[in-house]
């Protein structure tokens, strides 16, 4: 009876730890998420997209500014996935480099504006989850995050056209 | 001659029947699953006389492609066809899911459909084309029959309002009013979210790290992946296999590997497993992969050309093996003086 009584409290431990965890994750990190989303979804809605595209048009001939505040308003005004169509603002030759910063750019760009991808939080999330319960704060990390995925954008774009070109020819 | 077939949803798969025929215009299967054309793309046009194209090396026309086979988890590419109005078949069991949820509904969507799923069909009264054809071609008639454009429509409504100014306390009315539905809308949206994706991943992540930790196996992770991911040539390495173009679309779908990892290495952080100086470069060396399954389809949302699609999937593929372990490298840089 014992050795029941054990193997079903040990099944019961697994997912009551996975009960905490999900506890957790619901009062820790929902309620930032859901006002934040709210104010920047209510944000982009006053804004609207179409000034946000009229803008967009504008900066694509410039090679630093396609490959980083470009892929940066498209995230943050129209979202994964719908962001990718910003792709039709650049040309055809372009249009690869620009795909890879807009999706490079889907994660750094989740520490300060989750509502950008909201489906995929957890690649920041979970690390930084592991850096609060140290008792660390993670602002700077945030901010860290989003300056690194810039510069890596800006490569990426740049080297992306490169090759693009090379295999064109 | 085309032929019509049925496409009914697997066992615990939503949506469908689908009931389609190509036409002469409207007859290409776009297999968008990655590694070849799948054998579920190559049996609907095996039995509808359509031709099959792999997504990955090519596109075509939104108005040429009759019906897209995705393997998608519930992301994006699950609603991006459905969004354009072409027929979806989805080989993973998801539903109505992800950012694009609204798109997909039970007349142009089934999912979890194997080979054994399609049936020919003999029945006559279904529409042809995709249903973006269809509208395309209504319109076109409604514009021959329809004498009055919108722009004269715009014109009536002007004329007739005018000399009826709106006073003050109206047009502040209408303004608050704005300004509460689109807080309202934003709320709307946001709790969708929440409830349709952010929710189930953390059930579902949740129950996963609790196995985990729980069983034992928490432990031999920390013994075995945390060295590696606590050191700056480990975290390279790691970028770069992510980053390998024969992995990295296997890697990509949902970000789901990524978050699944991320979550593993965050517990180990907050054991003290991993030093707090490596979170920066660990969140750019396990995400070396991103978007690498979806090149095909985000050029296709950026009305890229086919022969675009074509050289930037290699372009990309390729230019992330130097370009993942980089980032590394630069997040290392800039993690100086962070904790």
């Amino acid at each position: 009876m014992e050795v029941i009584s054990n193997v079903a409290n040990a099944f019961i431990g697994l997912f009551n730890a996975g009960g905490e965890q999900f506890v957790s994750w619901v009062t820790g990190i929902i309620p930032l998420v859901v006002c934040l989303m709210t104010a920047v979804n209510a944000v982009i809605g006053f804004i609207g997209t179409d000034r946000v595209e009229r803008f967009c048009q504008k900066i694509t001939k410039y090679t630093i500014l396609r490959y980083t505040l470009l892929p940066i308003l498209a995230d943050i005004f129209l979202t994964n996935p719908a962001q990718y169509t910003f792709g039709r603002f650049v040309k055809e030759e372009h249009k690869a480099a620009f795909y890879d910063a807009s999706v490079s750019f889907c994660h750094p760009i989740t520490g300060l504006f989750p509502h950008a991808n909201a489906g995929e939080l957890f690649v920041y999330t979970g690390i930084a989850s592991g850096l609060q319960e140290l008792g660390l704060s993670v602002g700077g990390l945030a901010v860290r995050y989003f300056i690194v995925g810039v510069i890596v954008i800006l490569i990426r774009g740049i080297l992306c056209e490169k090759i693009f070109a090379a295999l064109s020819k | 001659m085309y032929k019509t077939i049925t496409i009914k949803a697997g066992s615990g798969g939503w949506g469908g029947p689908l009931t389609i025929t190509p036409t002469e215009k409207c007859n290409k299967v776009l297999s968008v699953t990655g590694g070849g054309i799948h054998p579920v793309a190559q049996k609907i046009a095996d039995m509808t006389g359509a031709e099959v194209l792999d997504g990955f090396k090519t596109t075509a026309p939104d108005d040429e492609i009759l019906i897209a086979v995705v393997d998608c988890g519930g992301t994006a590419r699950c609603g991006v066809y459905p969004k354009k109005g072409i027929y979806t078949v989805n080989l993973e069991p998801v539903g109505k899911a992800g950012p694009l949820a609204k798109y997909i509904t039970p007349e142009i969507y089934v999912s979890a459909v194997k080979e054994s799923d399609i049936y020919e069909s003999d029945y006559t009264g279904q529409a042809v084309g995709n249903p973006a054809s269809q509208s395309a071609q209504e319109e076109t008639a409604k514009a021959g029959s329809e004498p009055k454009s919108k722009a004269q429509a715009k014109e009536e409504v002007a004329k007739a309002s005018e000399g009826k100014k709106e006073n003050i306390v109206t047009r502040i009315g209408k303004v608050v009013g704005r300004v509460v539905n689109i807080c309202f809308q934003a709320g709307r949206d946001t709790i969708e979210m929440v409830i349709g994706t952010i929710l189930p991943f953390m059930a579902f992540t949740a129950t996963l790290l609790g196995i985990i930790s729980a069983s034992g196996l928490g432990n031999v992770i920390a013994k075995t992946i945390s060295p590696i991911c606590s050191t700056l040539p480990g975290m390279v390495i790691i970028a770069f296999v992510c980053g390998i173009p024969i992995l990295s679309p296997v890697l990509g779908p949902g970000a789901v590997i990524a978050q699944v990892v991320g979550t593993l290495l965050g517990s180990q952080f907050a054991l003290g497993n991993i030093p707090p100086q490596y979170a920066l470069p660990a969140l750019f060396a396990i995400d070396a992969q991103v978007g690498c399954d979806f090149v095909p389809v985000g050029l296709s949302l950026g009305e890229a050309e086919p022969e675009t699609i074509e050289y930037g999937v290699p372009a990309v593929l390729f230019e992330r093996i130097v370009t993942g372990p980089l980032a590394v490298l630069i997040a290392f840089a800039f993690s100086i003086g962070m904790y």
